[in-house]
């Protein structure tokens, strides 16, 4: 299996796979093994990881397309992308209400009568499934991709000037974002005044700012990234941070700091910006430490989180699947810690093992299928 | 090797097994407490007496749950014996299904009726299942303490339960979240109903994945109203306290 395009920085897929796995452990409810993901040790989550690199990774392969073969090509391009994580969107979702109508027929130890107040929803199953048809009915856990889907769509309006003037289409998604946290924008959601997890008018700023790094903002800043200074304040932040949101959970250690220092709760919805620039700054240190060359990655340690990362897509859709999987194991068989344990291990092996499958597929598809069979740019594009 | 492998499938064996003894008891961290309880420390020990709320938006006495005893009635029995010579009443007072904003609202009348020392607020499970806002919620929940606390009585915010059946649907940690910093800001204590419960899933104590009624649920309101008695002696450092 290759897994090496030309030209691609492999620790975008590696930390792509990375943050799959965290996904998945953070989904499974209740799982000990989510202490060991990213979110417990500061304010960011996976779901930065994710979203950095897919608009990182976006802007890379449609830009290319999109600057040799026009607007219309590459719009289209994306826009097939943005129907195909919609059809997974539906997929996700007819496993998300098999499962809760399953429970809402059987489910009756009155220890939970508050809990099951949610299969109201399921009162009028008609105006659900056109509600979430519509994106406005959105199951836990699938909620990124909704965002993806949005953040795609609406991609070819902000790849072309992002091509033409980075700077000033950041400078707008700046605005754009300090507008919508302002007037309080995001979609809203059936039923009650529920509104996105994710909202996109917020999240579309991380969106937008791994696109410019891929386009070369980067190298602009470059300088400013590597300076002493800059080094010092993430270090600094990253361990403010990972101080406050462990100590935070012990009660009483944290009682004695002042108001001003005590930042949390963040609010993931809108992106706060204290999770935006942890997110950074553990970006920049990352970025600083680790090379793109690094031998490491080249390493069969690394395959299994490229292989997954390389298949982003089919692997997140996997991970929900066997995220719901999980749980109903833990809750059926038992939810003792090492139980926990060994599902959140072979929750992993099958990830790894279908994004290896996935990845020979794509392999003797190329093979069989017309010239040129190593090219590195149809192999980019399938990935992004 | 073989032995260390025989040692890792009698550990995952182990976890397999249901847990022999039914024990309440808890690690200590899960119930220290850290904000004292003044109002109801006076009101025991100058007057004898002790009142306490508990609000909640749980529709308990419906359905399957009609007539069974909640973790209230448990906490009186419990506090009776604990502190003889004290008239301990406990009222509970509940809107179905109702989120934060109706909660709030009943309280001015609730707290002007009642008088309580303490009030108990179960609060986060409706708001988690409709999705509510977390930075609104917040809000709110902090301006219901302050109403309580203009009341001159002592709270305590205790989370949602933990429901492994149904907490892939909904996520109450932003709730919780919420719950800590106002718990914080106000100097109050926070009653982690849900990592309690969480602890006796994992070490075994009970199974808390049934389906049907199997007798769970008085069982584990005596557990919780148990702890929650012992919970309120030793934040009011009250007479039965063993720490005195």
């Amino acid at each position: 299996m290759s897994l090496v395009p030309a030209g691609r920085d492999l620790r975008l897929d590696f930390f792509r796979g990375l943050s799959l796995w965290f996904i998945f452990l953070d989904h499974v409810p209740s799982n000990a093994m989510a202490w060991l993901t990213v979110r417990n040790y500061g304010f960011s989550d996976a779901s930065e990881i994710f979203v950095f690199i897919s608009g990182y990774t976006a802007a890379f392969v449609y830009g290319r397309v999109m600057n040799e073969r026009g607007f219309v090509v590459g719009a289209a391009r994306i826009l097939k992308r943005a129907w195909q994580i919609y059809v997974a969107f539906v997929f996700l979702f007819v496993f998300y209400v098999a499962e809760i109508s399953y429970l809402a027929t059987r489910f009756q130890n009155p220890l939970y009568t508050e809990e099951t107040g949610f299969f109201e929803f399921l009162q009028k199953p008609e105006v659900i499934l056109i509600e979430a048809l519509k994106l406005r009915f959105l199951p836990a856990n699938v909620d990124v991709l909704p965002l993806y889907i949005v953040l795609m769509t609406f991609f070819p309006l902000v790849l072309w000037p992002l091509l033409r003037w980075p700077n000033i289409t950041l400078a707008c998604s700046v605005a754009f974002y300090t507008l919508a946290r302002v007037l309080d924008w995001n979609i809203s959601l059936y039923p009650y005044d529920r509104h996105w997890f994710f909202n996109p008018f917020c999240w579309q700023l991380l969106f937008v700012i791994g696109g410019w790094c891929a386009l070369g903002g980067v190298t602009q800043i470059e300088k400013f990234l590597k300076s002493r200074t800059v080094l010092v304040l993430s270090i600094l932040f990253l361990l403010y941070a990972a101080a406050l949101q462990l100590s935070w959970l012990i009660p009483g250690v944290t009682r004695k700091l002042p108001t001003w220092a005590l930042v949390l709760p963040l609010n993931k919805s809108d992106l706060s910006l204290f999770r935006l620039f942890h997110f950074l700054a553990l970006a920049n240190i990352i970025i600083r430490f680790m090379p793109m060359d690094a031998a490491f990655l080249r390493s069969n340690l690394a395959k299994p989180l490229l292989l997954c990362g390389q298949n982003s897509l089919e692997i997140f859709c996997l991970s929900v699947f066997l995220s719901f999987s999980a749980h109903f194991f833990i809750t059926e068989v038992s939810a003792r810690l090492p139980v926990q344990m060994l599902v959140s291990f072979i929750g992993i092996c099958i990830m790894v093992a279908v994004a290896a499958l996935m990845t020979w597929y794509r392999d003797i598809d190329r093979r069989g299928g017309k010239p040129p069979p190593s090219s590195p740019k149809n192999l980019g594009e399938q990935i992004a | 090797m073989s032995i260390r492998c025989a040692a890792v499938a009698l550990w995952l064996l182990a976890g397999l097994l249901p847990g022999a003894a039914e024990n309440c008891s808890v690690s200590h961290e899960l119930v220290a407490t850290f904000a004292p309880l003044p109002h109801v420390h006076d009101d025991v020990v100058k007057n004898k007496k002790l009142n306490i709320l508990v609000v909640s938006a749980a529709p308990t006495q419906v359905g399957a749950a009609a007539g069974l005893k909640s973790y209230p009635s448990f906490m009186e029995t419990a506090l009776k014996e604990r502190l003889k010579n004290t008239e301990v009443s406990v009222f509970a007072f509940s809107v179905p299904r109702k989120p934060i904003d109706d909660v709030v609202a009943a309280l001015p009348p609730l707290l002007k009726e009642r008088k309580p020392d303490l009030v108990i607020w179960q609060t986060g499970t409706v708001e988690a299942i409709r999705a509510m806002d977390p930075d609104v919620y917040g809000e709110k929940l902090m301006a219901g303490v302050e109403l309580i606390q203009a009341a001159k009585s002592d709270v305590i915010l205790m989370n949602q339960q933990y429901s492994p059946r149904t907490d892939f649907m909904f996520d109450g940690a932003p709730y919780t979240d919420n719950m800590r910093y106002v718990a914080q800001a106000r100097d109050i204590a926070l009653f982690n109903r849900y990592e309690i419960m969480k602890y006796w899933a994992e070490t075994g104590v009970f199974d808390l994945s049934g389906m049907r009624n199997d007798g769970l649920y008085e069982k584990l309101h005596k557990c919780l109203g148990g702890l929650l008695s012992d919970f309120i002696v030793r934040a009011g450092s009250l007479p039965g306290s063993l720490e005195q």
